[in-house]
């Protein structure tokens, strides 16, 4: 048996699967001020009359990180960048850090020293600051790790107890400044979520839970919870995905559908596309924050069975904001669950009132309180299907490096559309009518979140570097480097280091026997030409085992 | 976050064809723009508020027809990786005239300011003219009147030249290291267009070993103030990076700051990557400092890590020579409606020239005869006879016929005429129309007796 636990905005959703059944459900409201109480609480309902001991595995997706972050409530970190030459740090909207002199080249090479002094003198000025949190990135340190490993071996003997993260421990993917926020936000939360897991871990025990435990990432994958104390970031926005990894699971596979979650004040878009869902182009993007932490790409779009409905000047609007619940729910004012009610479309809420809510919206607009409420409607769906459209151009015109790239993307349109959340079965048909596909609202659509979490595969990306010249690799993900001695490398040695690579860091996080899932999704490979000879090359492979579902799960 | 709106914004197209190369030693192969690439990337420029990443498209044959007499057709003159790079050109193009963008860049490969009118194969790395397609397709698609493209390869841009040759609204101005040391070997003072066009080609020919002082001079001393003068609808730049002092295939002394401040001063509305060849030790920082300087950011953190200020300095002869040669370019910008008049004041009704073109990557030997009508009330059509001989291969033929925009009715029959005239003329072998004013473009191969159109 699995389980999964989705902790969510409203609600914390729980299911038990067995094979490829959902076996039991249970809810719980969201309580933020205490997300493992609710967890918990969820837990608890769910295993009640049922054997823990036949529990496989537990899969957690939390907002933790997102709400930590949200209320500002992390950790203060010094930031301390290398920034070399190139763009004034002071154009990256990172907030205050140190500078410091040195720099890094993209071959890797040292064009410039540190200064052991003016690191002495950094270390100073964050104990003024009574900071012990701090991230070392510097430009390209990714390829060369020198730097940073100097400086943060400086600040550690001067800042007794301090915790240093490294830029390239964290990240590899070139792009200083998402290097430089992610390790900002790995230092902010990972005290923090340590405690979490610990409690989570320790509450297991208690009810003697032994089986293993696994979070779920923003891309999708499962991790050990154990794993995860070292990128807590890679956590965030794991409520989305794990909606997405339960629509992959409900519904057929290798499709190109839209994922419509539709809430009280906002609806999150996705897309699926042939099957795949897919990914933010370069990373998420966490509050002013841009990061290089994977993750789905969802839209939030301001509109919800929530939120407000006002007419100015013969002009409707619906949200952004909220009013309160809707009127026939007791609030104040109209709403989209008001129209809704008064199409007959729900039987949620009070008719009279809803009809109430409706006149208030037709006596500014000068029409009836039905045709009100169809114009409602007709915004709602109006706003998602924009949303939805302007995700498929922004994905086709995402830009592209090679002539191959450019010349095979496909044009992709919606085959289906899939709802999921409490208010997808009422507008999900309306919108798949308007984007000419079939309106999907899978039963347990309301759990489908805790679905994906239970039955989501872990997920790996390895992005390997080689420059044949120097005779070096490195990985980006954590900072491993080592020698190459074959000067002739070929595109397929340097496939096979990095499945080899994979495995070994796979096994590292526990999740080693899904290494040969792993696929290669991208690679490039120059020769270095200096004068008219090849010196040496370039290669880079990046290896994936992409967002999946575990094989026990035959699917729906 | 930043206020500024996107119109605000820098337009950036980064296509670095990595899939692509003239040949796998050549300099113009896909490692040319790696190194700029981990730069750009790493420096989180394409993440700035003050700039937006487009995605290339391609170009349209008949954008390309627009510009150019491709022989036998431009079917045959094209990869796709040319028609991406053009292509983006027009991207940034409608992007800049939509209001989307302030000003872009497109930072594309292979690179074009060598390919002129008639293209029989690849001279100077170019097959077509990214350029002069950008140009014709601004004129065309938004009804531009005055551009002016500047042209700040250390290469003289003899292609874009030979293209606006006899055309009064577009001005090509270009500076580059002497022609009799560099190639290719043209760019001279007294190159200075077409008897109706006089004076809107300018040629700045500068000493080997230029800096940044030198071309400031120019800038300051020439650029700016006819173009003050010429008050364009646009300013294009043909932004060749050789200028820089490590490339390997010129020798002059210009900096990244150089570059960067000059892109400041001359605010192009669009530029285009041309040449530059120094792939690790110029590329990355001189196109990182572009970026900035289009996009207002602070550019004086660029640096290239063996260079310091006051590193190199002009002898007093060489900044006698610049001087004298501004001086001269002056003088014959003064006097352009004069040489204009003196030039067509009894020149008859057709001006003649022979030209040979010489293709240095794929061998070609060119022969030329070009008329245009010297028209009273109109720009004057255009007829080229062309043959060209690959090495000791097949000589290819064409006879081409051009109607300028706003042709008047007596040039527009007779071009017609021409065209008419030549159609299976059997020592030719196609006959080419270029209808600029009506945006149509048609061959006709007298071998096999068809005609097609773009």
């Amino acid at each position: 048996m699995l389980i999964g636990i989705d902790v969510g905005g409203t609600t914390t959703d729980a299911v038990v699967v067995d094979g490829n059944k959902v076996v039991k459900t249970a809810y719980v409201p969201t309580n933020h001020d205490n997300l493992l109480k609710c967890l918990l609480a969820a837990l608890d309902e769910l295993v009640q009359g049922i054997d823990t001991r036949k529990i496989e595995r537990v899969v957690l997706s939390t907002t933790l990180i997102t709400n930590m972050i949200a209320e500002g409530k992390t950790d203060p970190v010094a930031l301390v960048l290398i920034p070399g030459p190139g763009t004034n740090p002071k154009d990256y909207a990172l907030g205050k850090s140190i500078i410091l002199d040195g720099a890094i080249d993209f071959r890797g090479k040292e064009i410039d020293r540190l200064k052991e002094s003016q690191i002495k003198e950094a270390a100073s000025q964050i104990r003024t600051q009574g900071l012990s949190r701090v991230a070392v990135v510097g430009k390209f340190c990714q390829r060369n790790h020198a730097h940073e490993l100097k400086v943060g071996e400086i600040l550690a003997a001067a800042l007794p107890g301090g915790k240093i993260e490294l830029g390239h421990k964290v990240s590899g993917q070139l792009n200083f400044p998402r290097r430089a926020a992610t390790t900002m936000l790995t230092a902010a939360t990972k005290d923090r979520y340590e405690l979490f897991a610990k409690d989570v871990a320790a509450a297991l025990k208690e009810r003697k839970i032994s089986s293993p435990v696994y979070i779920l990432k923003a891309d999708g994958g499962t991790l050990p919870l154990d794993k995860s104390l070292q990128m807590p970031v890679e956590t965030i926005f794991s409520g989305p995905a794990a909606s997405i990894m339960g629509v992959l699971a409900l519904t057929k596979a290798g499709r190109t559908s839209v994922v419509v979650d539709i809430g009280g004040t906002t609806t999150d878009l996705a897309l699926i596309l042939s099957g795949k869902p897919l990914l933010s182009a370069k990373g998420a993007r966490v509050g002013s924050l841009l990061t290089h932490v994977r993750a789905f790409a969802v839209k939030s779009v301001a509109i919800g069975g929530d939120s407000a409905v006002a007419v100015s000047c013969h002009a409707l609007t619906v949200g952004p904001h909220r009013n309160g619940p809707p009127l026939c729910m007791g609030g104040k004012g109209p709403t989209p669950t008001d129209a809704l009610r008064v199409l007959g479309l729900s039987q949620i809420g009070d008719a009279a009132k809803a009809e109430e809510a409706m006149q208030i919206v037709a006596e500014g607009l000068g029409c009836t309180a039905k045709e009100a409420a169809q114009k409602v409607v007709d915004a709602v769906v109006d706003k998602i299907v924009f949303e939805v459209n302007e995700m498929f151009r922004e994905w086709t015109e995402e830009p592209a490096y090679r002539i191959w790239e450019i010349m095979k993307k496909e044009m992709l349109s919606a085959q289906s559309v899939v709802g999921v959340g409490g208010g997808a079965p009422l507008l999900v048909p309306l919108v798949a009518a308007r984007l000419k596909a079939a309106a999907i609202v899978p039963g347990y659509a309301s759990v489908a979140n805790a679905i994906g979490a239970a039955v989501a595969r872990p997920t790996l990306t390895l992005n390997l570097h080689i420059d044949t010249e120097k005779g070096e690799f490195s990985v980006a993900e954590e900072g491993l480097t080592g020698r190459v001695t074959d000067q002739k490398m070929t595109p397929e040695d340097a496939g096979r280091l990095a499945r080899r690579l994979l495995a070994e860091r796979a096994a590292r996080l526990g999740i080693g026997e899904y290494a040969s899932e792993a696929e290669v999704t991208y690679s490039e490979f120059f020769n270095m030409i200096r004068g008219w000879s090849t010196v040496g090359r370039l290669m880079d492979v990046r290896m994936e085992i992409p967002a999946g579902l575990l094989p026990s799960w035959g699917g729906c | 976050m930043s206020s500024i709106g996107k119109a605000g914004k820098t337009g950036l197209i980064f296509f670095p064809a990595f899939d692509w190369a003239i040949s796998p030693t050549h300099p113009e192969r896909e490692e040319r723009l790696l190194y700029t690439r981990d730069q750009i990337f790493e420096e989180g420029l394409m993440d700035l508020p003050a700039i937006e990443e487009y995605k290339p498209r391609l170009a349209e044959k008949k954008d390309v027809a627009r510009a150019h007499f491709c022989v036998p057709d431009v079917e045959s003159q094209v990869t796709e990786a040319h028609l991406i790079a053009a292509g983006s050109t027009l991207t940034l193009a409608d992007a800049l005239e939509k209001g989307e963008i302030r000003n872009g860049f497109a930072l594309v490969r292979p690179p074009g300011h060598h390919s002129m009118r008639v293209v029989h194969g690849n001279r100077g790395f170019c097959n077509i003219n990214n350029m002069a397609i950008m140009v014709e397709y601004l004129r065309t698609k938004y009804g531009h009147k005055r551009i002016a493209v500047i042209d700040t390869d250390v290469h003289h841009g003899d292609g874009t030249q030979e293209i606006f040759w006899h055309d009064q609204d577009v001005l090509c101005l270009s500076f580059h290291q002497d022609g009799h040391t560099l190639y290719p070997g043209s760019g001279f003072v007294n190159e200075m267009g077409g008897p109706q066009a006089l004076a809107r080609t300018l040629n700045v020919p500068l000493p080997p070993g230029t800096t940044d002082e030198g071309i400031h001079y120019v800038l300051d001393n020439l650029i700016l103030p006819v173009l003050d003068d010429f008050k364009p609808d646009l300013i294009l730049n043909s932004a060749g990076q050789d200028n820089h002092y490590t490339d390997p295939l010129a020798n002059m002394r210009f900096s990244a700051n150089g570059y960067a401040r000059l892109n400041e001063k001359l605010a192009p509305d669009l530029c285009v990557l041309e040449g530059g060849y120094a792939v690790e030790t110029a590329l990355p920082y001189v196109n990182t400092g572009i970026i900035q300087a289009m996009a207002g950011l602070d550019y004086s953190h660029v640096k290239e890590p063996d260079y310091v200020p006051g590193r190199f300095v002009q002898t007093e002869g060489m900044k006698r020579e610049i001087e004298h040669t501004v001086a001269q370019v002056q003088k014959i910008w003064d006097q352009r409606d004069e040489l204009v008049a003196q030039a067509l004041d009894g020149a008859g009704d057709f001006y003649r020239r022979k030209k040979r073109v010489f293709y240095d990557t794929d061998m070609i030997n060119e022969n030329q005869e070009e008329v245009v009508r010297l028209c009273p009330d109109c720009a004057g059509y255009m007829t080229i006879l062309t043959s060209a001989q690959r090495g000791y291969g097949i000589l290819n033929s064409a006879f081409c016929v051009s109607i300028p925009r706003g042709a008047c009715s007596s040039c527009r029959d007779d071009a017609k005429e021409e065209y008419a005239e030549h159609v299976d003329d059997k020592r030719i072998g196609y006959v080419l129309m270029q209808d600029k004013d009506k945006d149509k473009f048609k061959l006709y191969n007298n071998m096999i007796r068809t005609e097609r159109g773009y």
